[in-house]
């Protein structure tokens, strides 16, 4: 396995276990979403966790395989990670379009920031997910 | 998923007949990694028209000699 899949791997494995994390968190907050406002210090938490357990992952597997890790990626990668950010921008696109038209259906403001702030995790997830599955297939 | 391209090619082949030149020494000399050698020679990636070329250069034949059309 490539360093990059492995990173696909480990990265899709860790935006998931902390958007699983963030929604458990919001909806103990409340039981209805719609009257719960954007939880910017959940979401800040969120963001910044990501962040740094990202690169501590990314350190521990460039450690583990320092040449990989320098070597830029070749063409087949490269179209493989340029396939996967199309198609996740679709899903990022596809849960936007869904979140306006809630909005414009029923008004609601928090639910609009929820779902576009899940649109952007799932999105996130599937990228990963879609770089791994591609760079394993052959692009 | 879409299926293999119908592309085939004889890189092992021609790595064995050049002294088993290695997937990893290959790719470092025509810029790829050893994993899309592998993608390759098992034809799960069909290599950009450079990278052909590239390869062909490395084994000294053409391009025809490596990669060949699936046709039917």
């Amino acid at each position: 396995m490539s360093f990059r899949e492995k990173s696909a791997w480990v990265m899709a494995l860790l935006t998931g276990v902390a958007g699983l994390w963030y929604f458990e968190k919001l909806v103990a907050l409340s039981s209805s979403l719609a009257e719960t406002p954007a939880p910017l210090g959940l979401v800040l938490r969120y963001c910044i966790g990501v962040v740094v357990v990202s690169v501590i992952a990314q350190i521990g597997l460039a450690v583990m395989t320092p040449e990989d890790a320098d070597a830029p990626a070749d063409e087949r990668e490269r179209a493989a990670l340029r396939r996967a950010g199309s198609w996740s921008g679709d899903v990022l696109a596809m849960g936007i379009l869904s979140a306006l038209a809630w909005f414009v259906a029923r008004g609601d403001g928090n639910l609009l920031f929820h779902m576009v702030f899940a649109s952007l995790i799932v999105a996130q997830i599937c990228q990963y997910l879609l770089q791994a599955v591609l760079l394993r297939r052959g692009a | 998923m879409s299926k293999a391209p119908p592309i085939t090619n004889r890189v092992r082949e021609w790595r064995e007949a050049h002294g088993g030149i290695s997937q990893a020494a290959l790719g470092a000399a025509i810029g790829v990694t050893r994993h899309t050698i592998i993608a390759i020679e098992q034809g799960r990636y069909s290599p950009s028209l450079e990278s052909a070329f590239r390869i062909a250069r490395v084994f000294g034949v053409g391009v025809e000699d490596v990669f060949g059309w699936e046709s039917g």
